[in-house]
């Protein structure tokens, strides 16, 4: 997997660069528009990664050459504009996704990873962590082969954080994704769902499942807790 | 009228200097007048005494009484034109008196002896008993062979006070109409002159940091108020000024920083879930990291600020019932109050329908209830109500909690504002949630009020124009 990185900010893309390279995906790193538009008009991406402020040929006119040249790679946007206003012209202009600075890595490897996925890679419905089983389709829950009854938000919350096993979401991206952009900021809710969750997931089991990692968010995962 | 006003006071002002003036111009008319009139008939009988004198000198080797009597009556006939004559020979006895006068404004033989004096020629003001005074010149003749006589001739001052009242009159009449007249004129005058400050006063008053770039009606009257007009409409310039750097400087400021966390998170995220780093270290990482996140969530609600106060509410401009989206978000957060055991309750009308953003109006019910069930302690009350009163839907949210001093409750809605100690160990808030609650009402044209005692409970009131059910039947969940 090849990754085009468009950043003018160095140590920012230097970050990502280097996050992305641990998951081994092969980045390029371009530092400006017209470098940009030069590795993305040179080499086939799978993906690209473009900031908005650039020197050279600006981030939206960099979009609209690459999608004029190629439809389908997908584009994950950085930006520092999250108003409402540019988040829709973004979308017009062919981005995937956007992700607003300043973001938890986290969130942009669970995005790339999502926009990585998308097309061929189909999900099996049932996803297994340890002896946890999340249906999809049934939309239910079993722990040891025992049925486990969620609320739907404690559904909800189970199944994003069993999209992939192992990563860790923080709570902005689990309070997004679970419930909508204006509880941003009120992320407390997610702990208080993550308690519940674990009364009914955890807690009657030995092993724990759901991991919090402190100051990044929670994930689950059957690796021994450090 | 407002006794304090400018125009009162002024016209006050100017009736009593004009009445003063008057006054004095009066009084000093009166007395000059009356003295000029007394001198010039004074005058008159002094010169015709003198000319009595020059007869008598004529006629002096015999000067029988018959004789001059007839001669004075035939050239002065003072009884027809109401005037005394009288002629004393130096021995005091009476040589000649004029008759009563046809008027009878006087009686001639009640006239007083005249008192002795040095002088030749003198004249005096006699007071007589049940008349008007008498004006009398005096004049010492003396005769070759027939000895020396007084002659003295007078006439009544009764035109002379007949004339100082009627101007008596004439001033205490005048003079209040003359005052009425130029106060009420003056009243008028300064009105006139004054407009422009009831103008410019009513334009201020609408004035706030929210429409600083209108200006206040300039008269172009080349006066003191055009001046001043334009003096305030120059520091309304400056502070529209000064209010759009800081807006530009938070906005820069706020959005200069994203780049740096984005960094900073980055680099401890990926140090946090290094594997290799004991848990300890990884354990202060986290730490590091929660404060890193607390420091985006400043800049991202900041960067919320600047942009509601640039107006951009608008970009998402839907009708919405405010009672469905308060239902909603109750549900949503209900298990965050039961969690501290609170209830948590809603009541509401059918259908308040309000234009607005949607998301952001949720923020608003979010943040609310946020802060409510924050500062309520457990087995507490949450209550929130929609209604509609009049024009407006009201979306109040209830508490049983701490409450907030008197002496805070002016300042909550402000930007990084700390009620109190306790309130700042809060590891989520940045002081900013009301101020952003309050920042989206404003944008949606409403207002927040707040009602709060002390250890009972605090009540917060938000108020939306509804949107008038003329406007169509368009509806939005």
């Amino acid at each position: 997997m090849r990754i085009l990185m468009v950043e003018d900010e160095g140590k920012v893309a230097e970050l990502v660069a280097r996050g992305l390279r641990a998951e081994r995906y092969a980045v390029d790193v371009a530092s400006d528009g017209n470098a940009g538009w030069a590795f993305a008009n040179t080499y086939d991406y799978d993906l690209i990664i473009l900031d908005l402020m650039l020197p050279g040929i600006d981030g939206l006119e960099l979009l609209r050459r690459i999608r004029k040249k190629n439809e389908k790679v997908p584009v994950l946007i950085l930006t520092a504009r999250d108003a409402t206003a540019s988040k829709v012209e973004n979308f017009e202009a062919g981005a995937d996704d956007y992700l607003t600075k300043p973001f938890a890595f986290a969130e942009l490897q669970v995005r790339v990873k999502a926009l990585l996925r998308r097309g061929p890679l189909t999900q099996n419905s049932v996803v297994r962590v340890g002896d946890l089983e999340v249906d999809r389709l049934s939309q239910q829950v079993r722990r040891a082969g025992k049925r486990v009854d969620l609320t739907p938000k404690e559904y909800a919350l189970l199944e994003y954080l069993a999209t992939q096993p192992g990563r860790v979401f923080s709570r902005t991206m689990i309070v997004e994704h679970v419930w909508d952009q204006s509880f941003e900021g009120l992320t407390n809710i997610v702990d208080v769902y993550v308690r519940h969750l674990r009364e009914k997931v955890d807690e009657p089991f030995s092993a724990r499942l759901i991991r919090t990692v402190r100051g990044v968010g929670y994930c689950l995962s059957d690796a021994a807790a450090p | 009228m407002n006794p304090r006003s400018i125009r009162f006071r002024l016209t006050i002002w100017h009736a009593c200097l004009l009445t003063a003036v008057f006054v004095v111009l009066g009084t000093l008319l009166y007395i000059q007048l009356g003295n000029y009139l007394e001198d010039t008939f004074l005058d008159t009988q002094s010169r015709r005494a003198q000319q009595i004198g020059a007869t008598l000198t004529l006629r002096a080797p015999n000067l029988d009484p018959e004789g001059i009597a007839r001669e004075l009556t035939s050239i002065y006939a003072p009884e027809h034109s109401n005037r005394f004559i009288r002629i004393t020979r130096d021995n005091g006895s009476l040589l000649y008196i004029s008759g009563p006068p046809n008027d009878q404004s006087f009686d001639p033989r009640e006239v007083p002896p005249v008192e002795p004096s040095p002088r030749r020629e003198f004249t005096r003001k006699q007071e007589m008993p049940g008349g008007p005074p008498l004006l009398i010149a005096a004049s010492k003749v003396a005769t070759p062979g027939s000895g020396s006589f007084l002659v003295e001739t007078g006439v009544s001052a009764a035109p002379i006070e007949t004339m100082l009242s009627r101007l008596l009159v004439l001033l205490s009449f005048g003079l209040p109409v003359v005052v009425l007249v130029a106060a009420g004129g003056g009243y008028l005058l300064v009105r006139r002159s004054l407009r422009p400050v009831d103008e410019i006063a009513n334009k201020a008053d609408i004035i706030t940091q929210h429409n600083l770039s209108e200006s206040l009606p300039v008269t172009h009257t080349g006066d003191e108020l055009e001046r001043l007009s334009i003096s305030l409409n120059r520091m309304i310039v400056r502070l529209d000024d000064a209010f759009q750097n800081s807006k530009r400087f938070v906005a820069d400021a706020s959005h200069e920083l994203r780049t740096p966390l984005t960094i900073l998170r980055g680099e401890l995220e990926s140090l946090a879930q290094e594997e290799r780093i004991p848990a300890p270290e990884r354990e202060r990482l986290g730490s590091l990291l929660e404060e890193a996140e607390r420091l985006s969530k400043i800049v991202e609600r900041l960067f919320a600020l600047s942009r509601l106060d640039a107006g951009e509410a608008r970009t998402q401009w839907v009708e919405f019932d405010l009672a469905d989206l308060a239902a909603v978000t109750v549900e949503q957060m209900r298990l965050l109050a039961e969690d501290r055991k609170i209830s948590l309750s809603c009541e509401s009308v059918e259908k308040v329908h309000i234009g607005g953003d949607r998301a952001r109006m949720k923020q608003v019910v979010v943040n609310l209830l946020d802060n409510a069930i924050k500062y309520t302690s457990e087995g507490g009350a949450v209550r929130l109500k929609v209604s509609v009163s009049g024009p407006c839907a009201v979306l109040e949210v209830t508490d049983t909690g701490v409450g907030i001093h008197p002496d805070d409750l002016p300042h909550i809605f402000g930007r990084f504002y700390r009620a109190d100690k306790t309130r700042s160990r809060q590891p989520d808030g940045a002081g900013l949630g009301l101020a952003i609650v309050k920042s989206i009402c404003n944008a949606h044209g409403g207002e927040v009020e707040v009602e709060s005692a002390v250890g009972r409970g605090t009540r917060i009131l938000a108020k939306f124009p509804l949107v008038s059910r003329t406007t169509g039947p368009f509806r939005s969940g």
